[in-house]
């Protein structure tokens, strides 16, 4: 039987179990390298360094994980602060890799055409409406899950996911027909 | 309606072009990073355990009139017949080997693990 998010990090508290934590660790890095890519505009190495970074603050952190929220809500929130900082640090971010996003595209799960499309106008999208469209719409957070990985006011997630939406379609109707 | 079907698409497809990532020794490099493991504090359990034993020793002995009860049962061992003496030495043996087993068994399969 496989052991739920839940018994692997009593594990990890209880006996400091790092194999336990590694097992976490593959569960959700798909997902947390995944947002990275696409809040870092697809650098991925740097999404992959913010990603271990991630990882490692979780492992410190984990005894403030109380479970009020799920676990990859709480990894995402850790992401997105370890995304905010370096941003900072950096003052702009990189742009779009077009070569390394052409060579992640799957072509048996999606047109390439489109899938090249969506991601190319997602990433055009200003910071706040990327990062709300690609939890909620992407990842499937709820609204409020959101706007505590966020840190704002659940209107504004709201407000962000539905511009995010709009700029979307108006973005893919102006490239073409689907 | 339309405008919902709309979104609804909208997400799905987002959903679809958000690709498994390949883990590719991503959760290798992070388990290396990862600081050393927290040891369990031996010498504190040890300790404790050393301590109270010690004090439930004490008073033991100060509760049962300065150890007398272990003159008075030698005395009543002294008196028994030699074939339950060979059966209690027996049965103590057993059962600190027993005892010794187990510690053993349940310390290598902490060390496998």
């Amino acid at each position: 039987m496989e052991l739920t998010d839940a018994d692997l990090i009593a594990r990890v508290l209880v006996d400091d179990d790092q194999h336990a934590f590694g097992e976490l660790v593959r569960r959700h890095q798909s997902s947390v390298r995944g947002l990275l890519r696409q809040l870092t505009r697809t650098d991925l190495e740097l999404a992959d360094d913010l990603g271990q970074e991630t990882f490692l603050r979780a492992y410190k952190n984990i005894r403030s994980f109380r479970g009020e929220a799920k676990f990859s809500t709480w990894l995402y929130r850790i992401a997105y602060n370890c995304f905010r900082e370096n941003a900072r640090r950096r003052k702009e971010l990189v742009g779009v890799d077009e070569e390394r996003l052409q060579a992640e595209v799957d072509p048996q799960t999606v047109d390439p055409g489109l899938r090249h499309d969506l991601m190319h106008a997602l990433s055009l999208l200003p910071l706040p409406e990327r990062t709300a469209v690609l939890l909620c719409c992407q990842n499937g957070l709820s609204h409020d899950e959101a706007a505590r990985v966020l840190d704002i006011p659940l209107g504004t997630v709201k407000t962000n996911v539905l511009r995010g939406r709009e700029k979307l379609k108006r973005t893919l109707a102006a490239w073409g027909p689907n | 309606m339309d405008e919902l079907n709309l979104e609804d698409q909208l997400d799905r497809q987002l959903r679809e072009a958000a690709r498994y990532i390949d883990d590719d020794g991503f959760t290798t490099r992070v388990l290396r990073q990862l600081p050393p493991r927290r040891r369990p504090r031996q010498s504190l359990r040890a300790t404790i355990l050393l301590g109270t034993t010690t004090a439930a020793s004490v008073l033991a002995y100060v509760l049962s009139d300065g150890g007398r009860f272990v003159s008075v049962h030698f005395e009543r061992l002294a008196t028994l017949p030699t074939l339950w003496l060979f059966a209690l030495a027996l049965g103590s043996g057993m059962l600190v080997t027993a005892g010794g087993l187990v510690a053993a068994i349940s310390k290598s399969r902490e060390f496998q693990s």
